[in-house]
C-alpha cells in the first residue's frame, strides 16, 4: 500500500503521533549521547554544602540530590542507562522469541496445541516476578534486570505471533510452494516472516517501552542497577525519604521515565497506524 | 463442560509443577551455595557444612525439591533461613493486603474504562473523543510506583488527607482500611484503566455498528439507552478477555506499590527477602504469587464455557478431531 502511494508521487504523511514520539525520543537520545563526553558536573560529584538545592539554583537547574549531586546531570546519564538496558533486553529476546513462535507453527496440531499453552506460561509470568528471583540468585543489578526483561519478552513474542502465522500458513501461495516441493522451514522464513515483519517493528518499539518501565520499577525496588550506575528509578527510590523538603527530587526522574515511555508508545501507535492505515479509527494496543 | 474442566484442571496442575520447578531450579542453579551466602564468604568450612546440614541443603536437589513440594501440599512452607520464622503464617498474613490491592483496582479500572471506553466511541469524531485516546497515552506511560509517590507527596504531605505508609487491616477499621488503601488502590488501577479503555472503546466501535443496535434504535430506545444495555454487555466480553491477560500486570505492580505504600503485602515481603538473601522465602513466596495468577486464570477459562456457549461448542468439537 505505501509503495503504490510511493511511486504516484503522492507521498502519504506520516502520522502525528510518529512524528511527535519520534521528537520526544530524539530529546532523549540526544540527551544520552551527550552524557558520554559532557554533562553539566560530573554524575558523582558530591557537594554537601550544596545539598537538597532547589530546582533553578546556581549551577543546578533542576537542583540537586541529598549528597550535592546534580539533579540534571543524573537525568541525563539515567537515560543512557534506560535506552541501553531497553535496547538489549529487547534484542537479546527478539531471535528466540521469533524461533519459539516459529518453532510452534511448525508443528502438527496437537504439538501446536501444547506448546501455545506453554508460551500462554509464559507470558502469564510477570517480568518483576521472573526479575526478583534472578536478583536473589544472581545478585542484584542490571544484569539481572536486562536477562529478566528478555527472558519475560521471549513468550510475548511468540504469543503475538502465532496467530498471525496461522493465518498466512493457510495461504494459496504457501500451499503452492509446499506442492513446489519448498519445505516447512524454506515457507517460514520466506513467506511467513517476512509477512509479519511490520507487527514485529510495532512490537520490538512497544517492548522498548516496557521495558523502560520495569528497569525503573526494578532500579525503584533496588534490584536494578547499583551505584555508580546512573539510573532514574534508583533516583526516585532515593529521593524518597526526602519527598517532604525536596519534591523536585521526586518530580524529574519520574517525568523523563513518563516521557520517554510515552516516546516509545507514540512512535510504535504510529507506525502501526502507518503500516495498517485501515486499523487507524481502532487501534488497539498490545 | 465437563472435558473443559477436566482440560483446565490438567493445565493448572501442569503449569503449577512446571513454575514450582523452574523457580527452584533458578534459585539452585544460579544462586550458588546458600549456606555460604548466609555466612559470608570468609566463614570457616566447617560451620558452613554444619549450617548446609541443619537447612537440609546438604540434600540432592531432587529430594529438596520433592521435600518442598510435599511441604506445601500441606501448608507447610518451612522455616526461614535467616530469622527462622514460620514462611506459611506470614504468607497467611500477608496474602490478604495483595489481594484485596488487585481486587479493587482491577474492579475501579473495569467500571472506569466501560464509562471512558463507552464515551469516547460515541465522541469518536469529535474532540472530546480524542482526548479520552491522549489520557489513556498518558496513562499507559506513566509508572504507576511514580503516581503513588506523587499522590504521597499531594494528598499525605500537602493537602494531609490520608495516610501513607500505615496499614491498617479490615479487621480493626474498615473506614481506616479504604483510607489505607485508596492512594495505592487508585495508583494501581490507572494503567489498567488505560490499556481497558482502549479495548472497550474498540470493542464498543464494533458494536455500535450491529445490527441489534439498530434494531434497538428502531423501537425507541435512545442512543444511551441501547449502549446501556446492549452495549456495555457486549463490550465487558472482552473486557474480561483483557482482564485476564493482564492479571500479571496487575499483581506485578502490587510488587511495587506495596514498597511505595510500605503495605505489608507479599511484594514488600520478596523484596525484603531479596535484601537479606532469604532464598526460601523467595522461591516459595514467588511461588504463592505465581499459584494465584495461575488460579484466576482457571477461574477465567471455566467462567467462560458458562458464559460463552460457543466456547463449550467448541470444546466439544475439539474433542471430536
Amino acid at each position: 500500500m505505501s509503495d503504490s502511494a510511493t511511486r504516484s508521487g503522492n507521498r502519504r504523511r506520516l502520522p502525528v503521533a510518529l512524528r511527535v514520539g519520534a521528537a520526544l525520543l530524539s530529546v532523549f537520545v540526544g540527551m544520552a549521547l551527550v552524557s558520554l563526553v559532557w554533562t553539566p558536573s560530573s554524575s558523582e560529584g558530591i557537594d554537601v554544602a550544596a545539598r537538597l538545592a532547589p530546582p533553578g539554583s546556581e549551577g543546578h537547574i533542576l537542583g540537586t540530590d541529598r549528597l550535592g549531586r546534580d539533579v540534571l546531570t543524573q537525568i541525563m546519564s539515567g537515560a543512557r542507562n534506560s535506552l541501553m538496558v531497553s535496547v538489549v533486553a529487547t534484542l537479546a529476546a527478539l531471535i528466540p522469541g521469533l524461533a519459539l513462535g516459529l518453532l510452534v507453527v511448525a508443528g502438527s496440531s496437537r504439538w501446536q496445541f501444547v506448546m501455545s499453552r506453554v508460551v500462554d506460561l509464559g507470558v502469564a509470568l510477570p517480568g518483576i516476578l521472573v526479575a526478583l528471583v534472578l536478583a536473589t540468585a544472581i545478585g542484584p543489578g542490571n544484569v539481572a534486570a536486562m536477562a529478566a526483561i528478555a527472558v519475560w519478552f521471549v513468550p510475548i513474542l511468540a504469543r503475538l505471533m502465532i496467530g498471525p502465522a496461522r493465518q498466512i500458513l493457510a495461504y494459496d501461495y504457501v500451499e503452492a510452494a509446499y506442492a513446489y516441493g519448498r519445505s516447512r522451514w524454506f515457507v517460514l522464513m520466506r513467506h511467513v516472516l517476512p509477512n509479519i515483519r511490520s507487527l514485529i517493528i510495532v512490537q520490538v518499539t512497544i517492548m522498548f517501552s516496557l521495558a523502560i518501565n520495569v528497569e525503573a520499577a526494578l532500579s525503584y525496588l533496588g534490584v536494578g542497577a547499583q551505584r555508580p550506575t546512573p539510573s532514574w528509578g534508583r533516583m526516585l527510590y532515593e529521593g524518597q525519604p526526602f519527598i517532604q523538603d525536596a519534591p523536585h527530587l521526586m518530580i524529574y526522574p519520574g517525568l523523563a521515565i513518563t516521557l520517554t515511555v510515552l516516546a516509545y508508545n507514540l512512535v510504535g501507535d504510529g507506525m502501526r497506524t502507518w503500516f495498517d492505515p485501515q486499523q487507524k479509527a481502532k487501534a488497539v494496543a498490545r | 463442560m465437563l472435558r473443559l474442566l477436566l482440560r483446565s484442571t490438567v493445565t493448572l496442575v501442569l503449569s503449577a509443577l512446571g513454575g514450582s520447578l523452574v523457580i527452584f531450579l533458578l534459585l539452585r542453579a544460579l544462586g550458588g551455595d546458600i549456606a555460604t551466602s548466609i555466612l559470608g564468604v570468609s566463614a570457616d568450612p566447617a560451620s558452613v557444612a554444619a549450617l548446609g546440614a541443619e537447612l537440609g541443603l546438604d540434600r540432592p536437589w531432587a529430594v529438596q525439591y520433592l521435600d518442598w513440594l510435599a511441604g506445601f501440599a500441606q501448608g507447610d512452607l518451612g522455616r526461614s533461613y535467616g530469622l527462622r520464622y514460620d514462611i506459611a503464617e506470614v504468607i497467611g498474613n500477608r496474602i490478604g493486603v495483595t489481594l484485596s490491592l488487585a481486587f479493587f483496582a482491577m474492579v475501579i479500572a473495569a467500571a472506569l474504562a466501560l464509562f471512558f471506553g463507552s464515551y469516547s466511541a460515541i465522541n469518536a469524531h469529535r474532540r472530546r473523543g480524542g482526548l479520552v485516546s491522549a489520557a489513556t497515552q498518558l496513562g499507559l506511560a506513566v509508572p504507576t510506583f511514580w503516581v503513588g509517590l506523587m499522590m504521597i507527596s499531594v494528598f499525605s504531605i500537602q493537602l494531609g488527607w490520608l495516610p501513607s505508609g500505615e496499614y491498617v487491616p479490615w479487621t480493626e477499621s474498615l473506614w481506616g482500611a479504604v483510607r489505607s488503601l485508596l492512594m495505592p488502590v487508585l495508583a494501581l488501577s490507572i494503567p489498567l484503566t488505560a490499556i481497558f479503555t482502549r479495548y472497550v472503546r474498540s470493542a464498543m466501535l464494533d458494536v455500535l455498528e450491529e445490527d441489534f443496535m439498530r434494531t434497538a434504535r428502531a423501537k425507541g430506545r435512545t442512543l444511551h439507552g441501547a449502549i446501556g444495555v446492549h452495549g456495555i454487555r457486549n463490550a465487558s466480553i472482552s473486557l474480561v478477555t483483557v482482564g485476564v491477560m493482564q492479571l500479571g500486570v496487575l499483581i506485578a505492580g502490587t510488587v511495587v506499590i506495596e514498597r511505595v505504600f510500605s503495605l505489608p503485602g507479599l511484594g514488600d515481603l520478596v523484596v525484603s527477602a531479596i535484601g537479606s538473601r532469604e532464598v526460601l522465602v523467595v522461591q516459595s513466596t514467588v511461588f504463592v504469587i505465581l499459584l494465584i495468577i495461575l488460579c484466576l486464570n482457571f477461574l477465567m477459562d471455566i467462567s467462560y464455557g458458562l458464559l460463552d456457549p460457543r466456547i463449550r461448542d467448541a470444546e466439544r468439537e475439539a474433542s471430536h478431531v
